[in-house]
C-alpha cells in the first residue's frame, strides 16, 4: 500500500508542475525599432507580435502578451497605424485589436462575430476617422475610430481581400477565393460619402492586394489560378473607374517605396521568387530583378523604411519554422536579419 | 484553400471504416508466439471493463511505445504512432481483418468502441501468426482487437450487456448474445451511444487561466451486427455483418475569442466478412475475405462561398481477399506465407478530386528454424500497388520487397527470453496525399521504415508474486517521409518525400500480481517508454536534430488494481511528457506534459454462478488537470461515469 501511495503522490506532484510564463520586459514606450506582426499557423492560436529594438538589436517575440497578458489569437493578417492607434486584424479569431501607437497598451478588442458567425476580417484601410475592414463574408465593415464599434456594413463581392482609398472612394478586391476553382474577378468601388458600392470593375481572376500611387491611381493584383493563368498587376483609372491597363509582367504582391513600387513575384513552376522595381508615374518596370532573392527562403512581404533608406524583407522560411525579417540596402545587400515569430507578415516602424 | 487543406488533413481522417470482424485468439495460442512476448502487450476483458474505456484510443495509450494523438470528445479523432513511426505504419486488426482507410491512411481509434472488446494486443517483431491477415503480418506494427461477438464461445449461451450514464449527459447501451448449439454459433450485438459532449475545460491564455465549455461536441452512434460460425476439430468457419452509423458535431480547435464551430460529420458504414480456418496436424490454413463501404458527409453550414456551405460526400469502398498458411516440419522447421489482394476506391462529390482505384497485392514467404533453444526467423514480403484514376493523372505502379529477420531464444531457463529483430516496411501514400486538389502529389513514393530491436523478458514467480519484466531498446529510421510543404504560398501546400527521422528508444514494462492474505489480490502494470525521435532531414534546417512534433520524449503508465473478494478499485494513470506542436523545438511551440488519473470502484454480484451483475463507478481525470494531446484541442476536466453490467455465462 505504501508503494502505491508513494507512486500516486509522485504522479500528483509531477502533475502539479506548471511552468510559469516567462515575462520578458519591454520598454514602456516603443521607439527606434519595429513592430512585426507574425501570422502564426491556422488553429495553433499562435499569432504574435515581435518588437525589434534597432538600437541594440534586441528582439522580444511576445510583445502582445507582455503588454496585454493574453495571446493575440489565431492568424494575424493585417496591422496598420492610423492616428494614435495601431489596429491588428486577427482573421480566425475574428477580432480587431486596437493598441496605443506609442505604448502598445491595449485600448480595445473588437469582436468581429455577428449572429454567431465569425466575419473573418482580413485587411485594413483608413479614411476620414473611419477604419475599413474587409470581411470574408462579403462585406466591408466600417469602424468608428472614436467609439471603436462597427457602425456600418457595406456589401461587396465574395471574400474581399485588399482595399485602398483614392479620390474619396474605396477600392475593394473581391477574390472569391472560397469558390476556387471559380474565383471572383472584380473590384468593388465604394463611395466614401454615401458608404455604398457604386460600381464593380472586372479586372481579372482572383484579385488580391490593392495599392494607391502618389497620383491617386489604384493598382491591384490579380493572382490567377496558381497554374495556367498568370499572376499580374493591373491599373485602374480612378476618374472613370475603369480598368486602364493589365501589365504584361508577373506580380504577386506590391509594396510602396517612396513614389515607386516594389513588386514581388513567385514563380510556381520553378518555385523561385524575384523582386522588381516599378515606377507608377511612368508606368514602367524599371528592373525585374531589383533585389536578389538568393538569401530568402520564402518571400512573405516587404516594407521600405524611409528613415534608414533600407528595405525590410519578411521571410516565412518553410511556414512551420520561425521566420526572419531581413534588412536589405537599396542596392540589394543583406545588412542584418532578425529571428521573429511564425510567418512574419506586417511591419510598423517606430 | 486553407480550409480545404484542413479538411484534407484532419477532418477526413474521421472518414474511417469501422470494420470490425473476426479473429481467433484461441488459435493464436497454438501458433509460435513465445510464452512470454517481449514485444507484445495485452489488455484483457476484465481490465478493459474496469477502465471503462470508451474506445480503442483510450486503451491503446496504455501500451508501451505508443504516442496517442487525441482531438478530444466522444468519437473524436484518435490516432496512434508506434515507436515514432507515423500512424499509417500501424495496422489495426479486428477479429482477423485489417481496418484500413486509403483516403487518410489512418484509422480513427475514437470510432472503435471498447464495450465489446474482449482482448486488445499490441504486436511488434516476431509475434505475428498465420491467423492474422497478411497485410498486418508485414506492417511496421499491429494492434489486434478481439470482440465478444466474433470469438468462438465454449458455452452454449453467453450474454454481455451494460447501461452507462456519465457526465455531459452521456448514455451508453450495449447488448451482445452468443448462442452455440452443437458446433454452430450465432451471435448478435448492438450498441448505442448518445452524448451532449459539452465538456468544461480550462486552458492558459497568456498569463490568464480561462475556463470554457466545448461546444458543438454532441455525438450519437449505433452499431449492430451478427455472425454465424461453425467450429469442429479441424475447421472453423465464420461469416458476419456489421453496420455503423455516427452523427457528430465537430468541435474543432479551441480558437481564442471565437467559439462559432458548427461543422458536422455523419458516417455510415457496412461491412461483411467471412473466413475459414483449417488446422490439420502440421498444416494450418486461413482463408479470409471482406467487403466494406464507408460513406461520410462533412457539412460546414457557414462557409463564405456562393453556396454558403461546404457539403462534401466521400465514399470509400474496399474488398479484400487472402490466405495464410503455415507448415511445420517436425517442430524444428516451419514454412509460412500467404497472399492478400485488396481493391479500394474513393468517390466524392468534389469535382476537383480524383476518382482513384487502388489494387494492392501483399505476399509473404518465410521460414522459422528451431535450433536448440534458439529460433531463427527470416521472411520477405512483397507488395505491388497499381492505381487507376478516373479523373486525372494516376500514380505510377509501386513495387517493394521488404525483409524481416529475428532471433529469439531462452538464455537460461524458460523464465527468460530474448528477442533481436530487424524489420523493413513501408506505408503507401494515401489518396489525399496523392490526389487531394492542389496539395496532392501523384509522384509520391512510399514512406520507408527500418526497425532494429533488442529485447529481454523475465517472468519469475517469487512466492506469492507473479512478476513480468520486459525491456526493449530500439533504433528506427524513417526515410522518404511524406511531409506537407507549403511550396507555392501558405494556401497551396504540396506533399513531398523529403523527411528523414531517426528514433532512438527504450521501453520497460513491469507487471506484478500479488495474492495476499486469503481474499486479497493486487495487480499492477507499469511501463515507461523513451523515444528520442529527431528530424535528420537537412543539416541546415533549424529543425535538424529537433524532436518531431507530437512525439513525447517520455511516456509512462501505471495501473494498480486491488481486489477484495468481489469488490475492487483500480487506479489508472498515464503520463505524457512535454511535446512540441511543430518540429522546431522553441518555447512557443511547447505543449505542457501531463498526468491523468482515473479511478474506478466496482462490485460484482454473482447469482447461481451463471449470472453476474457488476456495478461500477468511474471518476476520470480525478486530478482535474487541464491537458491537451494536440495544440488547441483541450481535453475534459474531471468527469464521471456509472455503469451497470450484466453477464450470463
Amino acid at each position: 500500500m505504501r508503494l502505491i501511495s508513494t507512486l500516486f503522490i509522485v504522479f500528483l506532484v509531477v502533475s502539479c508542475k506548471k511552468d510559469d510564463p516567462e515575462i520578458s520586459p519591454v520598454a514602456e514606450t516603443l521607439d527606434n525599432g519595429m513592430i512585426v506582426l507574425c501570422e502564426g499557423l491556422f488553429q495553433y492560436n499562435n499569432a504574435s507580435v515581435s518588437w525589434v529594438n534597432f538600437e541594440n538589436g534586441a528582439i522580444s517575440n511576445d510583445l502582445f502578451v507582455s503588454k496585454t497578458g493574453r495571446q493575440l489569437g489565431d492568424t494575424g493578417n493585417d496591422m496598420k497605424q492610423y492616428g494614435g492607434k495601431i489596429y491588428i486584424v486577427v482573421n480566425v479569431s475574428s477580432t480587431i485589436e486596437v493598441m496605443d501607437a506609442i505604448t502598445f497598451k491595449p485600448i480595445q478588442q473588437i469582436s468581429m462575430i455577428a449572429n454567431g458567425t465569425a466575419k473573418q476580417p482580413r485587411s485594413l484601410a483608413f479614411s476620414g476617422g473611419k477604419v475599413y475592414v474587409t470581411c470574408y463574408d462579403g462585406y466591408v465593415d466600417v469602424i468608428d475610430t472614436m467609439s471603436l464599434t462597427v457602425t456600418q456594413r457595406i456589401q461587396v463581392g465574395s471574400n474581399p481581400e485588399g482595399l485602398s482609398v483614392s479620390n474619396n472612394k474605396l477600392y475593394v478586391a473581391n477574390s472569391g477565393g472560397l469558390n476556387f476553382p471559380v474565383p471572383d474577378s472584380t473590384i468593388s468601388v465604394i463611395d466614401l460619402n454615401t458608404h455604398t458600392e457604386i460600381k464593380k470593375i472586372t479586372i481579372g481572376i482572383n484579385p488580391g492586394g490593392v495599392i494607391t500611387d502618389s497620383q491617386g491611381d489604384v493598382y491591384a493584383i490579380i493572382r490567377g489560378d496558381y497554374a495556367g493563368v498568370p499572376s499580374r498587376i493591373v491599373r485602374i483609372d480612378t476618374q472613370n473607374d475603369v480598368l486602364a491597363e493589365t501589365f504584361s509582367f508577373d506580380a504577386t504582391s506590391v509594396y510602396s517605396m517612396n513614389n515607386q513600387f516594389l513588386i514581388s513575384f513567385y514563380n510556381y513552376s520553378n518555385e523561385t521568387s524575384s523582386i522588381g522595381l516599378f515606377d507608377p508615374l511612368t508606368e514602367t518596370l524599371i528592373s525585374p530583378n531589383y533585389i536578389s532573392t538568393a538569401g530568402i527562403t520564402t518571400l512573405y512581404g516587404m516594407k521600405y523604411n524611409s528613415v534608414k533608406n533600407t528595405i525590410f524583407i519578411l521571410d516565412a522560411m518553410n511556414y512551420t519554422n520561425t521566420g526572419y525579417v531581413r534588412e536589405y540596402s537599396t542596392s540589394g545587400v543583406e545588412l542584418t536579419n532578425y529571428n521573429v515569430g511564425l510567418n512574419p507578415t506586417k511591419i510598423i516602424f517606430k | 484553400m486553407f480550409y480545404r487543406l484542413f479538411i484534407a488533413l484532419f477532418i477526413s481522417v474521421n472518414c474511417i471504416a469501422q470494420q470490425d470482424s473476426t479473429q481467433l485468439i484461441e488459435l493464436m495460442e497454438v501458433s509460435y508466439i513465445p510464452a512470454l512476448k517481449v514485444n507484445s502487450n495485452e489488455l484483457k476483458s476484465k481490465e478493459i471493463q474496469e477502465m471503462a474505456a470508451e474506445d480503442a484510443g483510450e486503451l491503446i495509450r496504455k501500451f508501451a511505445g505508443v504516442s496517442l494523438k487525441s482531438y478530444g470528445g466522444l468519437g473524436g479523432l484518435k490516432t496512434v504512432s508506434m515507436r515514432g513511426l507515423g500512424a499509417n505504419h500501424s495496422a489495426i486488426v479486428s477479429d482477423g481483418f485489417s481496418l484500413t482507410n486509403n483516403q487518410t491512411g489512418q484509422v480513427n481509434l475514437g470510432q472503435i468502441q471498447a464495450e465489446n472488446i474482449t482482448n486488445f494486443v499490441s504486436v511488434l517483431g516476431t509475434s505475428s501468426s498465420f491467423i492474422q491477415p497478411i497485410s498486418a503480418q508485414i506492417g511496421g506494427s499491429s494492434f489486434i482487437i478481439e470482440t465478444f461477438e466474433n470469438s468462438f464461445s465454449d458455452k452454449k449461451l453467453k450474454i454481455r450487456s451494460s447501461l452507462k450514464y456519465g457526465s455531459f449527459n452521456q448514455k451508453n447501451g450495449y447488448l451482445g448474445v452468443k448462442y452455440a448449439p452443437n458446433k454452430f454459433q450465432f451471435s448478435v450485438f448492438g450498441t448505442y451511444r448518445d452524448s451532449e459532449g459539452n465538456y468544461p475545460y480550462s486552458f492558459q491564455n497568456g498569463y490568464f487561466g480561462v475556463n470554457e465549455v466545448r461546444k458543438n461536441n454532441d455525438y450519437q452512434d449505433y452499431n449492430f451486427g451478427g455472425t454465424v460460425g461453425f467450429k469442429s476439430k479441424k475447421i472453423t468457419f465464420r461469416v458476419g455483418y456489421k453496420k455503423t452509423n455516427i452523427n457528430q458535431g465537430l468541435p474543432g480547435a479551441v480558437i481564442f475569442y471565437n467559439q462559432t464551430q458548427d461543422e458536422r460529420l455523419t458516417t455510415n458504414s457496412d461491412l461483411i466478412f467471412g473466413d475459414v480456418v483449417h488446422v490439420r496436424n502440421k498444416f494450418k490454413l486461413r482463408g479470409y475475405a471482406s467487403a466494406s463501404s464507408n460513406s461520410m458527409n462533412y457539412l460546414d453550414p457557414t462557409y463564405f462561398n456562393t453556396a454558403g456551405k461546404i457539403d462534401m460526400d466521400y465514399r470509400n469502398r474496399s474488398a479484400t481477399g487472402g490466405f495464410s498458411v503455415n507448415y511445420d516440419f517436425k517442430n524444428i522447421w516451419e514454412l509460412f506465407g500467404g497472399i492478400e489482394i485488396a481493391i479500394s476506391d474513393l468517390k466524392t462529390n468534389d469535382s476537383t478530386f480524383a476518382l482513384p482505384v487502388r489494387v494492392h497485392n501483399f505476399a509473404l514467404l518465410g521460414t522459422r528454424i528451431k535450433f536448440n533453444k534458439i529460433k531463427f526467423e527470416i521472411s520477405t514480403s512483397s507488395q505491388y500497388v497499381h492505381e487507376k484514376n478516373n479523373n486525372g493523372i494516376r500514380a505510377k505502379d509501386r513495387f517493394r520487397l521488404n525483409p524481416f529477420v529475428s532471433i529469439t531464444g531462452n538464455p537460461m531457463d524458460n523464465k527468460w527470453i530474448y528477442e533481436i529483430w530487424y524489420r523493413n516496411s513501408f506505408r503507401m501514400p494515401t489518396f489525399n496525399e496523392l490526389y487531394y486538389n492542389n496539395i496532392g502529389n501523384n509522384l509520391l513514393e512510399p514512406e520507408d521504415s527500418h526497425q532494429f530491436n533488442v529485447g529481454l523478458g523475465y517472468a519469475p514467480r517469487i512466492r506469492k508474486f507473479l512478476i513480468k519484466i520486459k525491456a526493449n531498446a530500439f533504433y528506427n529510421r524513417v526515410e522518404n517521409k511524406i511531409v506537407a510543404i507549403p511550396t507555392k504560398n501558405l494556401f497551396v501546400w504540396s506533399m513531398q518525400n523529403v523527411g528523414k527521422t531517426d528514433i532512438y528508444g527504450a521501453e520497460g514494462v513491469l507487471s506484478v500480481d500479488w495474492k495476499f492474505y486469503s481474499k486479497w489480490k493486487l495487480s499492477s502494470d507499469g511501463n515507461y517508454s523513451f523515444q528520442k525521435t529527431v528530424d535528420v532531414t537537412d543539416r541546415n534546417s533549424p529543425t535538424y536534430g529537433d524532436q518531431i512534433a507530437y512525439i513525447p520524449l517520455h511516456t509512462a503508465n501505471l495501473d494498480i488494481a486491488i481486489y477484495f473478494q468481489k469488490t475492487g478499485i483500480r487506479i489508472s494513470s498515464n503520463f505524457v511528457s512535454e511535446r512540441y506542436a511543430l518540429n522546431e523545438n522553441v518555447e512557443a511551440n511547447k505543449i505542457d506534459g501531463f498526468v491523468t488519473a482515473d479511478i474506478s470502484v466496482f462490485h460484482q454480484f454473482k447469482i447461481k454462478n451463471v449470472h453476474s451483475l457488476q456495478l461500477q463507478a468511474n471518476v476520470k481525470n480525478v486530478l482535474n488537470n487541464s491537458y491537451a494531446y494536440i495544440r488547441s484541442y483541450a481535453m475534459p476536466g474531471i468527469n464521471y461515469l456509472i455503469s451497470l453490467s450484466y453477464a450470463f455465462n
